[in-house]
């Protein structure tokens, strides 16, 4: 398993779009950091950039190098080695290099402009966001022929949470605003795992507003170490869930 | 030495009436002795040490003076000094020991029905009431330190400095903590209240109701249980005031409700849960502030009316303003936002395109407040953005018609010419960040190439 995540791992690094990737959001970053004069508000941005884009990259280019490595994944199918081995080399190979183009288009300018708590936890939770997707993306790959079909269905999952899910809560909101739903909104919103991360970024940046009327629930819940556990737990198994099902699929794949 | 000094040229003065000065130190005399004394006896002079004398009424005209922090111990009994005479003068007096009590008003220093009293640097000390005025006209309150005690609970605790019914009073440079409201005036009219320093009082820094024509100037209330409260009042000025650190779920830098003709100049509302809330407030003027980093800026309800936001400075708000009707009568011109994209083509320093400060995601959350777990979510961003191009929702009136494109001049402005400075440093970083990058680069493809 080792060595084949390690070669997967070599032919990464010499793949462009991983490079392009890195290049991309340190251009993002180090851009936003020099237009926003206000290392703060310029964190801020860069927190709704990065929590859109990262899971959109993720998705799409796990889903691409899956089936580009296709030939090579039947080829290694064929030696005597478990497929799930195979598979959990692909996965933890793929994730390795999209944190580290992460960490280096990302990390590296944050820490080097601002550094501090909200630097720490949008960091912490985009690596998660980056784990949940690349999940995804093999979930979505190891289950179609089709590649394009693959695709589109990866972009379709991306929009459903990036955008569709909140419309979704927030019609669920003014549809139900004269009954107490309150208490059921904030568990609704962080079974989206971009949700969760953005929520978690929020209660370091917007703290004075969330503690406004139902700011007692939100640091109840998330502020306590108890919700950052749950948190933590709920992001944990948006990556073994998918992760788990891939492998499962797998290895009972017709390849 | 100062105090030396001070204590010559009373002598002198005191002496030059024929009047006399009187010492009580522990052991010797005591202060109701000095007090009840009928030669005289202007000045009391009270040495360092602790008098345990119960409640002690002040019913002539004397000047307490302390040397060396005496202590003024109540013992629990009641009340601690109690003025009931006109002009009297405390000074340098550590005063202690009130009952806390559900039925009286027990105070540190307590002054009822008198003129022309002097309270000068005491230290009022774990008092249930600190220092407290009612039907007083011209009195001085400066310099004094009321720290009520930390440990207890909301309802066993009282006001600071509390003044009832009084008129011409000033209450400059003093310092309450750990009371009820730090600083408490009803039915005070004509007074001043300056360079006071109000913090973690159970609930407001201050908090004063139907006291005209006073002002406020370069206070200091800051992580106070609900931030300033302040109401039924008319002619208020409040000036270079800072509101900071206020948070929670009705917490206010300050809380406007039912005020008339007030003018807020030149304060900074920072890190509060809500800036400034106006309830009812006709013909406000709010120039020259500066709100930064709020959770709510400006909450503006629309049951007020002629109010002008002028000059003021939004930056790193949560929501710059909020209001909660359709109609609003209030005039905002010439302020700075942090959130305006416009442009200045005429190049006059103001925006060509009208700001509107009031997000449709504002006005959601003002019906549900739980829609904050959206806040800066892609779909909100959309949802303003397309507001911003089409105005539907918001009230139209709502409008900055002259956004400024920089902050006015004050302190905020000095640190962004520093950082400014500062930039000219920060982008040696990521050009040596991309240089090294492109060194990677070259290097990795000129090993690929001598492989192959």
């Amino acid at each position: 398993m080792w060595k084949v995540y390690k070669y997967t791992l070599l032919d990464l690094a010499r793949n462009r779009f991983a490079i392009g990737y890195a290049l991309l959001l340190l251009l993002v970053t180090v851009g936003l950091f020099m237009l926003e004069a206000d290392n703060t508000k310029a964190l801020i941005s860069l927190t709704q950039v990065v929590l859109a884009l990262i899971p959109l990259l993720a998705l799409v280019f796990t889903i691409i190098y899956f089936y580009n490595q296709y030939e090579f994944t039947v080829l290694l199918a064929v030696q005597p080695m478990r497929r799930q081995s195979i598979i959990r080399a692909q996965f933890m190979a793929v994730s390795t290099a999209l944190l580290l183009s992460f960490l280096f288009g990302v990390g590296l300018p944050v820490f080097a402009y601002a550094p501090g708590p909200i630097a720490w936890t949008l960091l912490l939770t985009s690596a998660a966001l980056t784990l949940v997707f690349c999940a995804l993306g093999m979930l979505i790959a190891v289950r179609q022929r089709d590649r394009a079909k693959a695709v589109g269905i990866g972009l379709a999952t991306w929009v459903f949470m990036v955008l569709v899910y909140d419309s979704l809560l927030l019609w669920l909101m003014f549809s139900f605003s004269d009954r107490p739903i309150e208490p059921v909104i904030v568990p609704l919103a962080a079974l989206d795992p971009i949700d969760l991360a953005r929520i978690l970024i929020m209660l370091k940046i917007d703290l004075a507003a969330l503690l406004g009327y139902t700011g007692a629930v939100y640091q109840q819940f998330f502020g306590s170490s108890g919700g950052m556990f749950v948190s933590l737990v709920a992001l944990l198994l948006w990556i073994q869930v998918p992760a788990w099902a891939a492998t499962r699929v797998f290895t009972r794949k017709d390849l | 030495m100062f105090r030396g000094a001070l204590l010559l040229v009373l002598a002198t003065c005191t002496g030059l009436v024929g009047a006399s000065v009187c010492d009580v130190r522990p052991g010797h005399g005591s202060i109701r002795q000095a007090l009840a004394s009928t030669n005289g006896c202007d000045t009391i002079i009270i040495h360092g040490g602790t008098y345990n004398e119960g409640a002690i009424t002040i019913d002539r005209a004397v000047v307490l003076l302390g040397q060396n922090w005496p202590v003024i111990d109540g013992g629990g009994a009641g009340e601690v000094l109690v003025v009931a005479a006109p002009h009297v003068t405390i000074q340098g007096l550590v005063v202690r020991g009130t009952l806390v009590s559900d039925m009286n008003d027990n105070a540190g220093i307590k002054c009822t029905s008198v003129s022309d009293v002097r309270i000068i640097g005491n230290r009022v000390e774990s008092c249930f009431f600190g220092i407290y005025l009612s039907s007083v006209t011209r009195a001085l309150v400066a310099d004094n330190r009321v720290i009520g005690d930390s440990t207890a609970d909301e309802n066993r605790r009282a006001n600071g400095i509390h003044l009832w019914k009084c008129s011409h009073v000033d209450v400059l440079r003093n310092t309450a903590e750990h009371h009820r409201d730090g600083i408490y005036l009803e039915f005070v009219t004509d007074s001043h209240v300056g360079n006071n320093t109000t913090a973690y009082n159970a609930r407001y820094g201050l908090h004063f109701m139907f006291s005209h024509r006073d002002s406020y100037t370069h206070n200091l209330f800051h992580d106070n249980g609900a931030g300033v409260a302040v109401m039924f009042t008319h002619e208020v000025t409040m000036t270079d005031n800072r509101f900071e650190h206020n948070r929670g779920a009705s917490s206010y830098g300050l809380l406007l409700k039912e005020i008339n003709d007030a003018h807020i100049a030149r304060n900074t509302f920072a890190d509060n849960t809500v800036g400034v809330l106006m309830d009812g407030c006709n013909r406000a003027t709010v120039s020259n502030n500066r709100f930064v980093a709020n959770g709510w800026a400006v909450k503006l309800f629309a049951n007020s009316t002629a109010a002008v936001f002028e000059g003021n400075s939004f930056s790193g708000n949560t929501f710059d303003m909020t209001t909660n009707g359709d109609l609003v009568l209030s005039t905002l011109r010439g302020n700075y936002w942090d959130r305006y994209r416009g442009y200045d083509l005429d190049r006059d320093g103001k925006g060509d395109v009208p700001h509107r400060p009031l997000s449709v995601f504002a006005l959601v959350t003002e019906r549900m407040p739980y829609a904050m777990v959206l806040s800066r979510s892609l779909m909100v961003n959309l949802l303003d953005q397309s507001e911003r191009l089409v105005p539907t929702l918001t009230p139209a009136t709502l409008q900055d018609t002259a956004p400024l494109l920089h902050p006015p001049q004050g302190p905020e402005s000095r640190t962004i010419q520093r950082a400014e400075l500062e930039r000219g440093q920060r982008t040696a970083f990521p050009l040596s960040l991309c240089a090294s990058l492109m060194a990677l680069l070259s290097w990795w493809r000129f090993n690929g190439h001598s492989i192959h």
